[in-house]
């Protein structure tokens, strides 16, 4: 369909065609005449709504169709990025982003474990008191185990909730530890070694930059565009305005 | 030489009536006929790219793999933009966006609200739909080449209509129909060049002149070089995936199924539906991918909206099932998706009448039907598919219906629902809010702009009125936030994964995290529940979830089962173990078994069942009642109506303390009381795969035929 400025309305016969065929498809037969009539008069009504809708301005307050268009065009940016990073690229990218390379802590543990269902912090405390005696103890076997090799700080937390992995970080190794509370009853804890969380050679993970780095050209993409264009507005808001 | 020039005259015709024929053989119905014309043939669907190398990104030391294995949590069914219909959803999200989001980022919601995990999952899979991938982004962008022609046109509408927003929701759901109705899988003439080299390459979807094969490979190639890119041995697991979107020519019964690839590599493209609707012929594909060195496990979902066509007692074609059908469904399709956002399918309280936990999230509608039509339950369930497929065995056709469980969300914005109280289901602008999903009354204005979405949608009744005003009539209420498929594996690599999908060591959760570990053997009750050996005695003596435990003399089997709360969920209230047998003439029978009480109560041994532990959940807060639950429950159990000679299967399934539905939180966060005519709670809960019971082989079986008995010596 095409737009003029005076109030015409062309309808090609390609879309008249196009939506006998989409008839069709549904209906499974021609439309009639009437039928015909009132496909083409929605589309008339359509285009007509469409084009006083613009004319309103409405399109200009809504905020999806906004975003919308500003998704559309930041799509179109991203696509254009292709090419392949060079060794230096990588490199400056690497050195300006080591924090997000960094390896967080892993820990290599053990516990016993008291299950909430009997008494867990007074076993828990009878078990410490045993163990630092060389005396025997029961406790419970716990659903993930007893020994965890390399754990990062992140799994300790999902596997034992956060309140014993805030407990956990502070303690000592090579000691065993006071009961500490999980989502699941009373543990006592026994590090025997931290790798210590630390920022990686590049070498280590030079696949990861290259993906990291490509998915920011695509992001800059948009961005580089933003920012060339941004100093040609101007933005009003109130200074004053209070919530 | 003249006469050889008349002869070619005379034999071109003949050579192209023979063209023809293999054509109208193979491109409309991938059925080979003419097996000498095929040998020309070179089959685009199994030519291998390796989309990139597995070789690991980083070297951060890895958590040790264990090896009483540890249950891992994700999800193997999500959409992006490159699907279809996601597109017309208004879902911007790229397969990128998909994996930073289960890994714990944020994204936006095409109504522009944030979408975030509140813990990062384990394992991801994009799975956009495979037929006609990438195309609905090119026709609408109106600077490409295949958005110029004439099928395309509508499309370039929808960029226009899609900025009505809300509003547009009844075009969208009208275009969404006509895509599914047909009108773009208009062939190019026979004579055209195109319908030769699809032919050729057996690939039918180059013959349509809607379909544009480059940038369908580079959706495809999106997909997978997002899943390699976030791939990250021993911390977070992607795979390769795609959605298989088929369904019956008749009667519109959903039969589709999500592909998921063991590596890096996969075919050049997807097998799709415009391949063949046929999922035997998927299967073929999936064979000749696996002696390529490709594995893969196709896993149906929906089947609760299949109108019973899922799981049928006969084939595609109605043909009766034999050993090979059995055999190659099995090898290929391992596992079902049991729960997701539109319903769970377990059971259906028509099918299961005497289990009082049938009667959950039930969605009672064939899969996209306009208008919604009742879905048939039966053939649309897996526990009575695990009974059917043990009568089909009893008649010698072999069990195709042996598989294990798993759930997945479905979603179409690239980050699944999980949290009843933070849902915003899964069709982006269609059911993005409490209005639209029909959990809180309509605003004056809107009821007319649902009337005329429901009209598009092709729905009899598009508002309902009850006691709080109108409703929306969606259909959404129906839907839910679930699910999450869960394996048992050595570690968070693809390898250990995958190898548990094809051993069938999984369960299906609800969303919630709860995790279940269920072992049969015979010397299981010698194990001390209490030890720290309990896991690895387990393993050495018995079978897991998935497997078959064979008879041995007459021994009843011990089980033992032992469940863990989601630590940021509700505490457990029972776990149940749910029987299924094949009684002497072949038909089926279940029973449920409740087998461990939160708080210390004891099952009563006449009704199998535990006392109410008197948690309650307040209605107008969602609060719960505390301290009622238990963090874990443990037991060993044996059957006491175990029968040696009687095939069966078990599987365990926990139930948390009830808590409210996401339409109670949407009501209560609007400032409402919950719709009177939905449950206001649900009970999260997780099912094991099954294990199978095989009874010791005895002499005679009995095999009824036409009505009458006739023995077979199976030694001779």
């Amino acid at each position: 369909m095409n737009a003029d400025k005076d109030k015409s309305i062309f309808i090609s016969d390609q879309e008249i065609l196009s939506l006998i065929s989409a008839w069709k498809s549904q209906v499974g037969r021609d439309p009639s005449n009437d039928e015909l009539a009132r496909i083409i008069n929605n589309l008339v009504d359509e285009e007509i709504l469409y084009r006083e809708a613009l004319l309103l301005g409405l399109d200009q307050e809504d905020t999806i169709i906004k975003r919308r268009l500003a998704q559309k065009i930041s799509f179109l940016k991203e696509e254009s990025i292709l090419e392949i990073p060079s060794a230096k690229e990588l490199n400056k990218y690497y050195e300006n982003n080591k924090d997000k390379y960094f390896i967080e802590s892993s820990f290599t543990f053990t516990h016993y474990y008291f299950s909430e269902n009997n008494n867990s912090l007074e076993r828990s405390q009878q078990a410490l008191k045993a163990l630092q005696e060389n005396s025997t103890f029961k406790s419970d076997p716990f659903y993930l185990g007893k020994a965890f090799a390399n754990e990062p700080f992140r799994n300790i937390e999902s596997n034992f909730g956060i309140e014993f992995a805030t407990n956990f970080i502070n303690l000592a190794p090579q000691k065993w530890s006071k009961p500490i509370r999980s989502t699941y009853g009373h543990h006592i804890v026994y590090i025997n070694s931290i790798n210590p969380g630390y920022i990686p050679k590049i070498e280590d993970v030079l696949r990861q930059v290259e993906v990291d780095f490509l998915q920011m050209k695509r992001e800059q993409a948009v961005k580089g565009f933003l920012n060339n264009i941004r100093s040609e507005y101007t933005i009003f808001i109130n200074p004053d305005l209070k919530f | 030489m003249k006469s050889i020039f008349i002869k070619l005259l005379i034999a071109l015709p003949v050579i192209y009536l023979a063209l023809f024929a293999g054509l109208y053989s193979s491109v409309t119905d991938s059925r080979p006929v003419l097996s000498i014309l095929d040998m020309m043939r070179s089959d685009s669907a199994t030519k291998i790219i390796d989309f990139s190398s597995d070789e690991e990104k980083s070297s951060k030391p890895k958590p040790k793999p264990n090896k009483d294995r540890n249950p891992y949590y994700g999800d193997l069914h999500v959409h992006t933009k490159h699907s279809f219909d996601a597109y017309i959803f208004g879902v911007t999200a790229t397969p990128n966006d998909a994996y930073r989001y289960a890994k714990g980022d944020g994204i936006m919601h095409p109504m522009g609200y944030e979408m975030k995990l509140q813990e990062p999952l384990d394992f991801y899979s994009v799975t956009d739909h495979g037929f006609f991938m990438g195309m609905l982004n090119a026709w609408s962008d109106t600077t490409t080449d295949i958005s110029q022609k004439d099928f395309a046109k509508p499309f370039h509408d929808l960029n226009r209509v899609e900025n009505l927003t809300s509003e547009s929701a009844g075009p969208r759901s009208a275009l969404f129909s006509t895509i599914l109705g047909g009108t773009i899988t208009q062939a190019y003439s026979d004579l055209n060049p195109n319908i030769l080299k699809a032919w050729f390459t057996k690939n039918t979807q180059t013959a349509l002149k809607s379909f544009d094969y480059e940038i369908h490979k580079s959706a495809w190639e999106d997909v997978a070089r997002a899943a390699n890119e976030h791939n990250d041995p021993g911390h977070f697991t992607t795979f390769i995936g795609y959605e298989f979107t088929t369904s019956t020519n008749i009667e519109g019964g959903n039969l589709h199924r999500n592909v998921i690839f063991n590596s890096s590599k996969a075919p050049i493209r997807p097998w799709t539906r415009i391949d063949s609707i046929n999922p035997e012929d998927l299967w073929t594909w999936q064979d000749k991918l696996r002696n390529k060195g490709v594995d893969t496990v196709s896993i149906p979902h929906n089947p609760n909206g299949s109108n019973g066509q899922m799981f049928e007692m006969e084939t595609f074609y109605s043909d009766p099932i034999n050993r090979e059908y059995a055999e190659k469904r099995m090898r290929n399709e391992p596992l079902v998706e049991v729960t997701q956002v539109k319903g769970t399918s377990e059971t259906h309280p028509l099918l299961s009448p005497d289990d009082e936990w049938a009667d959950f999230e039930i969605m009672d509608v064939r899969v996209g039907s306009r208008p919604p039509t009742f879905s048939r339950p039966s053939g649309g369930y897996v526990r009575e598919a695990y009974l059917n497929g043990l009568t089909l065995e009893f008649t010698k056709q072999g069990n195709p219906y042996k598989f294990g469980l798993i759930g997945s969300s479905d979603t179409h914005t690239g980050a699944g629902a999980f949290d009843e109280s933070n849902y915003w289901s899964k069709v982006g602008i269609l059911d993005g809010d409490p209005e639209n999903r029909g959990s809180a009354p309509l605003a004056q204005e809107n009821i007319q702009r649902m009337d005329d979405y429901m009209r598009a949608f092709n729905q009899p009744r598009s508002t309902v009125s009850l006691e709080q005003g109108e409703y929306a009539n969606t259909g959404f209420t129906q839907w839910g936030a679930s699910g999450l498929a869960a394996v048992w594996a050595e570690e968070n690599t693809r390898d250990s994964i995958f190898k548990a999908f094809k051993r069938k060591e999984t369960f299906a959760t609800t969303g919630t995290r709860i995790a279940v570990r269920f072992f049969a053997g015979y010397n299981l009750s010698n194990i001390d529940l209490n030890s720290e050996m309990l896991v690895s005695q387990a393993y050495q003596n018995g079978v897991t979830m998935g497997s078959d435990l064979v008879g041995d003399g007459d021994k009843a089997p011990e089980f033992i089962v032992w469940a863990q709360r989601d630590k940021n969920g509700a505490p457990l209230q029972r776990v149940q173990i749910i029987k299924g047998w094949s009684d002497g003439s072949g038909r089926g029978h279940e029973k449920v078994f409740d087998v461990v009480c939160s708080d210390g109560l004891q099952v009563d041994p006449l009704t199998n069942r535990c006392p109410d532990n008197g948690a309650k959940v307040n209605i107008n807060d969602c609060s719960i009642t505390k301290n009622v639950g238990s963090a874990e429950l443990k037991a060993s159990w044996v059957d006491p109506e175990f029968d040696n000679e009687t095939k069966s299967f078990y599987y365990a399934r926990v139930l948390e303390n009830p808590t409210c539905r996401w339409s109670t939180w949407d009501a209560i966060s609007r400032g409402f009381k919950p719709r009177e005519d939905l449950h206001d709670t649900i009970q999260e809960r997780a099912w094991s795969s099954p294990i199978w019971y095989i009874p010791p082989a005895s002499d005679v079986d009995v095999v009824p035929l036409g009505g009458t008995v006739r023995m077979i010596n199976l030694s001779t």
